[in-house]
């Protein structure tokens, strides 16, 4: 796997330092300003708009692949720094955590709702990659219904074989009342994304519980079986990870939206009444 | 790892962008190779789409998905592999789309609603509210809403688009209700740099609203006052100017109170112990009190041991002198006091019944000698008939001769025409006048050679109005030569043991300039507002509150240096002595020092000049009541 791909938190220490001494040039100033008998609102508020408006465009930057502006994992680094830059620079312009007008805590909501799932994605990001580096397997996520479906017809045709070749239905019944759930889609989401071993645990006692009641050619078959079983276990965990990592900017995505707009109007609103 | 799995002859390119998925694989079977359509229709019904070459159908199915088929199509052209069609379903790519254009449109909608329903639910759901106002604020815009502030709240859509290009002042605003003593827009409401250009001054600078009712406006700090003060410094500590020499006695006492006499002398007497007042607090009232403690009215604390003095100085204006030779006509006085004939006694040889002196009142209105009675006789002889025939026309008229405006009226106010007329009558016979009863409750009255004036008590409107009138005499310029004895007459009303009621013993004279620049004096009679400093501020009551009432010591040590009285003789009234020792930084930093009390610019100081509300904010609107037939 390519080592620029995802996020490493060292390498955007630089950005941090960056973003660390843009916050606290504009916290002096804001200081600053406000000992002056100033009004730091519009200065802190400018910052926060452009820092917004810098992690918007990384939206856009994904959608305009074909332009040279620097590779993504650049503008990811630049994305999660600036996103937790905001949040400062909200509480510094704000000077509060929770405001007491309906508009202020909606675009506050709004605003938190957006760093948490940033921040969740972010751990994702940097968790979840490596641990399915670690099944030692790749999956593209859009051919996994194809994937399984291999799986299933393999292990439906190893059964009807063994059935067949045998003379006992042991293997077949038990693949009827049992294995046939976990082969047809996959199973333990939620197991797999908090890491549990469930899986691991269920699949294999659900093929050594059969063992005793199988000859030693049954058996071959059923470590054939087994081996499939465990292959669709690392699509299962393939599968629930993946799934996240791109489900989770069904959230964050329309959010950023909802908040660009309440930040137009709340502009507006400033341009109108105040300034 | 399953190298070539991806490769370009194994698999084929997958689109994370298009906007539709296999139907078999959201169900989980075998999605077929070919995918859906751009359009969304089943691409998977058929596996390939056959070739006519050289009249024979060739299969096309990529080598990627195994290659031609070994059946073949159909004689007809047709793929032989044929499926029922799928559903295609969005691709999570234009799901997300979706959900975000409907999240936009949610909050669009959230946005233009809540302007139209602002009105219907008194802001509740107000979009543009920026929160409650502070307790000060939110009862008086109740009815207005936003408007009592932000005029182009009411301007629609039109208002609102010009408003973003034109600038605007809420201070205006600010100003319909507060009122100061000076400009508004100009720092500390007083241009104290009149040489200089000052910047402009703007009440956002330092009050801010929308925070809520917990919160109050004003936010100024120490570093803001440093920010413009060319002086900065620390805290009031550290670097904060010592005191004025005389802080925070700045002018003299209009009321002579000796505290050092009356604490260390008078209140340990006997005598008048059991009168003397417990504590400061007795005679100073804290309640309520800022930074000026008003002393109690006379009538609470000073007419307890001091009203018995008041009438017993009496003020003489006319004395029955010693004269040299009678020369009052007899005939006219007979008739003048309608006397018998036989009341008449010829003297051989005239011998005045008086061996005084004639008053100085008198001396100075008929300007004569008092000392030398050649001077006074005939003068004075012929006011006592006058007195005789007219009463107290003739003495008015000396009076208002005197001063700009007659103020006869006041000087003579309660004096009875008879008495006076009685009183001439009597010593044109050169006898004494036999008064008919004592003057009890004070007033006019003649008793044996005088004409005499009683103070009734405090604040006695005669008395006041003859020192008034002996102070204005004697600073005009006398052209025929009376002004010494004006000032002989002044100083004896104004004397502190012999003047009339004894006013001086405890009022200031103090000499003011008017506006010609000539110098008059003037007696303050009330007690006088100390509000030399707008921008200072002090709750007596609270730190009194704090430290107990026997804590005024603490600041406010007397002074025991006995200049205090003697500075009230001289009508200087810069040149004097307080009667406590000035209060300086170090009686503060007692308790306001670093780790203790606040020590803020705003503990002490206001910023803005003499802030208040304008009449329209007071003006309480009365709500009609409905009557019931």
């Amino acid at each position: 796997m390519n080592k620029q791909q995802g996020f490493s938190l060292p390498r955007g220490w630089g950005y941090a330092s960056l973003a660390s001494l843009i916050f606290i040039s504009t916290w002096a100033w804001a200081v600053r300003t406000e000992n002056s008998l100033g009004i730091s609102d519009f200065f802190t508020g400018w910052v926060l708009f452009f820092v917004i408006a810098l992690l918007a465009l990384f939206g856009a930057r994904k959608r305009l692949p074909f332009l040279p502006l620097g590779p993504a994992s650049r503008w990811l680094k630049i994305h999660v720094v600036g996103g937790f830059m905001a949040v400062f620079m909200f509480w510094l312009h704000t000077g509060e955590v929770w405001p007491s007008s309906f508009y202020g805590q909606l675009l506050t909501v709004l605003f938190y709702a957006i760093s948490i799932s940033g921040l969740i994605g972010l751990l994702m990001e940097t968790v979840f990659p490596s641990q399915l580096t670690h099944t030692k397997m790749e999956v593209i996520y859009e051919r996994i219904p194809k994937e399984l479906a291999e799986i299933r017809n393999e292990v439906e045709a190893l059964v009807e074989e063994c059935t067949k070749k045998n003379a006992s239905s042991v293997l077949a019944e038990h693949y009827l009342e049992t294995l046939r759930w976990y082969f047809q889609r996959p199973r333990f989401f939620m197991s797999n994304i908090y890491g549990s071993e469930k899986p691991q645990h269920w699949v294999h006692q659900q093929c050594m519980i059969l063992e005793r009641f199988l000859n030693e050619k049954e058996c071959k078959y059923l470590d054939k079986v087994y081996l499939l079983a465990e292959k669709k276990r690392k699509i299962d965990f393939h599968y629930a990870l993946q799934k996240m990592l791109k489900t989770w900017l069904l959230i964050h995505i329309p959010l950023a939206g909802a908040v660009m707009v309440m930040v137009f109007w709340h502009l507006m609103v400033i341009q109108v009444f105040f300034v | 790892m399953e190298e070539n799995k991806f490769g370009k002859d194994q698999s084929q390119y997958e689109r994370p962008n298009h906007p539709y998925r296999c139907g078999r694989a959201i169900l989980w079977q075998t999605p077929c190779t070919r995918g859906p359509a751009t359009g969304g229709a089943c691409g998977g019904t058929r596996e390939c789409t056959p070739f006519l070459k050289n009249d024979r159908w060739e299969c096309r199915r990529d080598k990627r998905f195994g290659g031609p088929c070994e059946e073949g199509p159909r004689p007809n052209g047709e793929c032989c592999i044929q499926r029922p069609a799928c559903t295609p379903h969005s691709s999570l790519r234009i799901i997300r789309g979706r959900v975000t254009l409907l999240v936009l449109l949610a909050v669009i909608a959230l946005i233009v609603g809540s302007l139209g329903l602002d009105s219907h639910f008194n802001g509740l759901v107000s979009i543009s509210d920026a929160g409650p106002l502070s307790k000060s604020h939110i009862k008086f815009t109740e009815k207005q809403g936003c408007n009592a502030c932000h005029q182009v709240n009411d301007q629609g859509i039109s208002g609102w688009v010009k408003a973003v290009f034109r600038p605007s002042n809420l201070s205006d605003k600010c100003v319909t209700c507060h009122s100061f003593g000076g400009d508004s827009s100009v720092a500390h409401n007083n241009n104290m740099l009149t040489d200089k250009k000052v910047s402009k001054t703007q009440c956002v600078m330092c009050h801010r609203e929308h925070s809520g009712t917990s919160k109050v406006t004003r936010t100024l700090s120490s570093k803001q006052c440093n920010s413009c003060h060319k002086n900065k410094f620390e805290s009031f500590e550290n670097g904060h100017p010592e005191f004025s020499q005389k802080y925070p006695y700045f002018s003299r006492d209009t009321i002579k109170y000796d505290h050092s006499s009356h604490l260390n002398k008078h209140f340990s007497n006997p005598k008048f112990s059991d009168k003397a007042p417990e504590s400061c607090v007795a005679c100073h009232t804290i309640t309520l009190s800022d930074r000026e403690i008003k002393p109690g009215n006379y009538e609470t604390i000073c007419a307890n041991c001091h009203n018995n003095q008041i009438n017993k100085k009496e003020l003489i204006v006319i004395r029955l002198p010693e004269l040299l030779q009678n020369r009052i006509d007899s005939s006219k006085l007979i008739e003048a006091c309608n006397f018998p004939e036989t009341k008449m006694e010829v003297e051989e040889e005239f011998l005045s019944v008086s061996t005084e002196q004639p008053a100085l009142v008198s001396a100075f209105l008929l300007n004569f000698s008092e000392e030398d009675p050649e001077s006074y006789g005939k003068p004075l002889q012929d006011l006592i008939m006058s007195m005789a025939e007219e009463s107290t026309t003739s003495f008015a008229e000396l009076i208002d001769n005197q001063t700009p405006t007659p103020i006869s009226e006041n000087l003579l106010a309660g004096l009875n025409p008879e008495v006076m007329k009685r009183a001439a009558c009597a010593w044109g016979l050169n006898r004494e006048y036999e008064s008919p009863a004592d003057p009890k409750y004070g007033g006019w009255y003649a008793d044996m050679l005088e004409i005499r004036y009683k103070p009734a008590g405090h604040a006695d409107s005669v008395a006041k109005s003859w020192i008034e009138f002996a102070l204005a005499v004697a600073t005009e310029k006398n052209v025929n030569g009376s002004e010494s004895r004006a000032v002989a007459m002044r100083e004896q009303i104004l004397s502190v043991k012999d003047g009339v009621g004894g006013c001086i013993k405890c009022h200031a004279i103090m000499e003011l300039k008017d506006t010609k620049g000539d110098s008059y004096l003037t007696v303050d009679w009330n007690y006088k507002n100390e509000k030399k400093q707008p921008y200072v501020k002090y709750k007596h009551e609270n730190h009194v509150n704090m430290m107990g009432e026997s804590s005024c010591s603490s600041c406010h040590v007397l002074n025991k240096d006995e200049g205090y009285m003697a500075s009230f003789k001289e009508y200087d009234s810069t040149n004097w002595v307080n009667n406590f020792k000035s209060i300086n930084k170090k009686t503060c930093m007692q308790c306001h020092s670093e780790d203790e009390i606040n020590m803020e610019c705003q503990a002490c100081h206001i910023y803005h000049l003499k802030p208040g509300f304008k009449k329209n904010m007071l003006a309480i609107k009365a709500e009609p009541i409905p009557i019931t037939p």
